[in-house]
């Protein structure tokens, strides 16, 4: 063991040990995470998810759906597992991966005050998971009172720092959406989504699974996904540039790259809102085409046309 | 109907009508009554038995903050800095370097089978280190063909050797908090988060809970709290799965048992309408040994584990302030659902802002529904003030401080956690008593070892361990010191009526010790000696070393 070797984190069919994608849901206590959750799990994403919670008293699961109910878990017709996370987190995530169902996706949901990203590190230390993304759920409503008062301030502020993509959520309640909107972007680096009921698009929260497919308008009327292919070999530094600069509006980003300076192995690209992972994959097996897909507020496409 | 009288040098009954007797009459189990041999007579025929009479008789002593870890954690090897006894009444010396726990973990590593198996030690205590931390390769030379893993005495941080390190994958790469870094980059060997913590004890195989909170464990727990006096003690934590369940049950269904064990049942692991009502169904099975009957909320972490939740100016370093384990908004909605249900809530609130946090939580709480006697209890709240404890009077609430800490770590929050002031005004026993907060005082065991004659120690002369005196005016009497121990402790457990003094019809639970602790010298009071314990009438005597 020790290997340090980065993981991938793209699954595929012929790699049976390809760790399952892990994101965390934060935000403060009545943020929209349990809405969110709620959508994601009865909505047809088509993916198995496993849906860790706190409190299973809070979801709103249709009868029809459920399909098993065992004291701590609940199965869905759809395939979906939601678990309640009782007193360890790390307990509930070791059992949930020894069960026999496959799944396409794990998302945890924080504690209203916990910080994500400590949550997120379980899968740093997992070879089972790979760490997407931290998404931090926020009210528009009351977040700014939040982030002053003296109890939870401090709280709700590493929430904020820790995210990879914060979805400013019940932006129809807010008095002054635009005050909120440019208050968030001053506190943390992440990329915002605005949102009402927890409505994001779920190619947002799981990824581009579809690599090279693209459905442009196929998305909730404010979001587009994007796909890139180049025959030859990439410059990493141009490519990781263009990605970081608009990283407050390419939302998300997946790809598979021949990267000029390490030109006979694939490299894997994966970025949930700031954060932008690269890890070494195997070598290229017979098509070396590079392919890219973003997914991003509509706004920016253009900007993603002229280059 | 045997009625047995104890004779005693002296017996301190907590009773105010008659706070000293030299006869005790026993029958049932409980206790017919007190006084001088003539009072007694009038009971009828009795058994006069004088084996106690060279020793001083006490209630039997209270210990409202505990946990049944400390039963669990002998299994394995102790190499903390103190010395501490273990539940057969071995004492093991405290090590006073980095190479004399090593030497101390050779020595056992050479006496375990050669199969790989893991090494588990813990009590591990850098603080009087003089700032060396131990390292990767000080286990490496305990062992590198078996998993080595230290845990430290404040359970929140732990060390490992390379074998460990190498199985969970944790290298120079791992990005993760709470992965302590040398100056090259390279891990330490010290792991401060649960998370990392958790991956360390599966790549060694350690499954710590269940380690800890088997029959065996629930047995070494009562016979250590045995040793020290204790008659009634808390298990104040516990998610209470069935398997804990059944070995308390088992146990506790022995009347060689000598303890009545009070777990507190861990109100965040499931939701309060699940959670009260598997309480309601474990209390159905309460007996003379075991009460399902307290619930527990952890608001915040430790002081000297820089996570407690301070009010303004916060850490005395100036390190960020701590994190709520249960947030404000939390609290009070598990303690409405609670509070409504009926029960008892005993809340952990180290830093001052907990605290104030969860004192507003029971305000709120009894302005929507007003109830009496509620009792709910703040445990530790070490940094309380004048201020929190007459809000603590005003709304009927109780506290369990824990002066343990003034000797184990005052002089590192003085130092540096909380500066001078607030060190010395912390477990402020004597603003309590002044104010008419009842109250307790405790040790967190396996956090500090169980001894409530030591604990009283700290209350009465408020010592750290190089000797420093903290706080002169919130020292109290001895005589005030044993009632917390006893009395005191059992009104905040809701069991004053049934025990913690020697009166008619309570249970006859009493500490029997060599030596009168009203007539030591009070800085003496730790040492005095103790015979072993009486619990519902049974003589359990400790083994002596």
């Amino acid at each position: 063991m020790g290997n340090d070797a980065r993981r991938p984190h793209l699954r595929s069919p012929e790699d049976v040990t390809t760790p399952i994608p892990f994101t965390v849901i934060g935000g403060f206590l009545g943020a929209g995470k349990t809405t969110l959750l709620n959508r994601l799990l009865t909505g047809a994403t088509g993916r198995k998810l496993a849906v860790l919670i706190n409190d299973f008293g809070a979801l709103d699961i249709d009868g029809e759906l459920v399909a098993a109910h065992g004291g701590d878990t609940i199965a869905l017709s759809n395939g979906c597992l939601c678990c309640t996370i009782g007193d360890s987190l790390v307990e509930t995530l070791l059992t949930l991966l020894e069960r026999p169902e496959q799944l396409d996706h794990i998302v945890v949901e924080a504690s209203g005050v916990a910080d994500p990203g400590r949550i997120a590190d379980l899968a740093m230390l997992e070879p089972r998971l790979a760490r997407d993304g931290v998404i931090v759920v926020v009210d528009s409503g009351d977040v700014q009172q939040r982030a002053v008062d003296r109890r939870v301030g401090d709280t709700v502020m590493r929430q904020l720092k820790a995210a990879d993509l914060l979805v400013l959520n019940k932006i129809d309640l807010a008095r002054d959406p635009t005050a909120v909107r440019t208050w968030l972007a001053g506190q943390a680096t992440a990329p915002i989504v605005e949102a009402q009921y927890g409505d994001v698009p779920a190619a947002l929260l799981f990824g581009l699974d579809q690599l090279g497919t693209t459905h442009p308008g196929g998305e909730a009327e404010n979001f587009r996904s994007w796909s890139y292919r180049w025959s030859g070999p990439v410059d990493r530094a141009a490519l990781l540039a263009m990605l970081t600069e608009t990283s407050t509006d390419v939302l998300r980003a997946k790809g598979i790259v021949r990267f000029s300076d390490s030109a006979d192995r694939r490299s894997i690209i994966h970025m949930v809102g700031r954060r932008i992972d690269v890890s070494e994959d195997g070598p290229w097996r017979g098509d070396a085409e590079s392919r890219l897909v973003l997914l991003g507020a509509r706004s920016v496409l253009h900007f993603l046309e002229r280059e | 109907m045997n009625t047995v009288v104890y004779s005693a040098r002296r017996i301190l009954t907590m009773n105010p009508n008659q706070p000293f007797a030299t006869h005790v009459a026993v029958r049932d189990g409980r206790i017919l009554g007190a006084g001088s041999i003539e009072s007694l007579k009038g009971w009828g025929r009795f058994e006069l038995d004088d084996r106690f009479a060279g020793k001083v008789i006490l209630p039997g002593f209270v210990e409202g903050h505990s946990h049944a870890y400390e039963g669990g954690v002998w299994k394995f090897p102790y190499v903390g800095y103190f010395d501490r006894t273990s539940p057969d009444g071995t004492r093991s010396s405290g090590l006073k370097s980095i190479d004399e726990v090593v030497a101390t973990l050779q020595a056992y590593e050479r006496t375990m089978p050669r199969d790989g198996s893991t090494l588990l030690a813990w009590g591990f205590d850098p603080i009087y280190f003089g700032g060396r931390r131990m390292d990767l390769a000080d286990l490496d030379e305990v062992s590198t063909a078996r998993p080595v893993v230290v845990l430290h005495s404040n359970l929140h941080v732990l060390n490992a050797n390379t074998p460990v390190f190498a199985k969970a994958g944790i290298t120079r790469h791992t990005n993760v908090h709470g992965v302590v870094k040398d100056e090259r980059g390279e891990p330490s060997g010290e792991l401060q988060e649960n998370t990392a913590k958790f991956m360390a004890y599966r790549a060694a195989g350690v499954e710590l809970s269940t380690l800890l909170s088997d029959g065996a464990a629930t047995w070494g727990f009562a016979k250590v709290a045995q040793l020290a006096g204790v008659t009634t003690a808390t298990d104040l934590h516990n998610t209470l799965p069935e398997s804990t369940v059944a070995a308390y049950l088992e146990a506790s269904a022995s009347v060689d048992f000598p303890l009545r064990l009070l777990p507190a049942f861990a109100a965040f692991s499931m939701s309060p309408d699940d959670g009260i009502a598997r309480l309601r169904e474990l209390a159905k099975k309460n007996s003379e040994r075991l009460r399902f009957q307290l619930v527990k909320i952890i608001t915040d972490g430790s002081i000297q584990g820089l996570s407690a939740r301070m009010r303004w100016p916060g850490y005395y370093d100036g390190t960020l302030n701590g994190v709520w384990n249960v947030g404000p908004d939390e609290i009070d909605r598990l303690l409405l659902a609670y509070h409504r249900a009926g029960f008892q809530v005993h809340i952990h609130t180290n830093g001052d802002q907990a605290s104030e946090v969860a004192i507003e939580a029971v305000e709120r709480a009894l302005a929507t529904a007003p109830r009496w006697d509620h009792r709910h209890t703040l445990q530790h709240a070490q940094m309380a003030d004048a201020g929190q404890f007459r809000r603590m009077k005003a709304l009927g609430m109780c506290a369990n401080l824990f002066t343990n800490h003034l000797f184990y770590w005052g002089d590192v929050h003085y130092a540096k956690t909380l500066g001078p002031e607030r060190a010395e005004r912390m477990n402020a026993c004597g603003t309590a008593l002044h104010l008419g907060v009842p109250f307790a005082i405790h040790c967190d065991a396996p956090v500090t070892p169980i001894g409530p004659l030591f604990t009283a120690w700290c209350a009465v002369n408020r010592l750290t361990a190089t000797g420093r005196t903290l706080g002169e005016a919130e020292k109290i009497s001895v005589a005030h010191a044993l009632h917390a121990i006893t009395l005191g402790a059992a009104y905040t457990l809701k069991l004053d009526e049934e025990l913690g003094s020697i009166d008619v019809g309570k249970r006859a639970d009493f500490a029997i010790l060599d030596d009168d602790p009203l007539a030591v010298a009070p800085v003496k009071l730790k040492d005095i000696g103790i015979w072993g314990t009486m619990l519902g009438g049974r003589i359990f005597e400790a083994p002596r070393t």
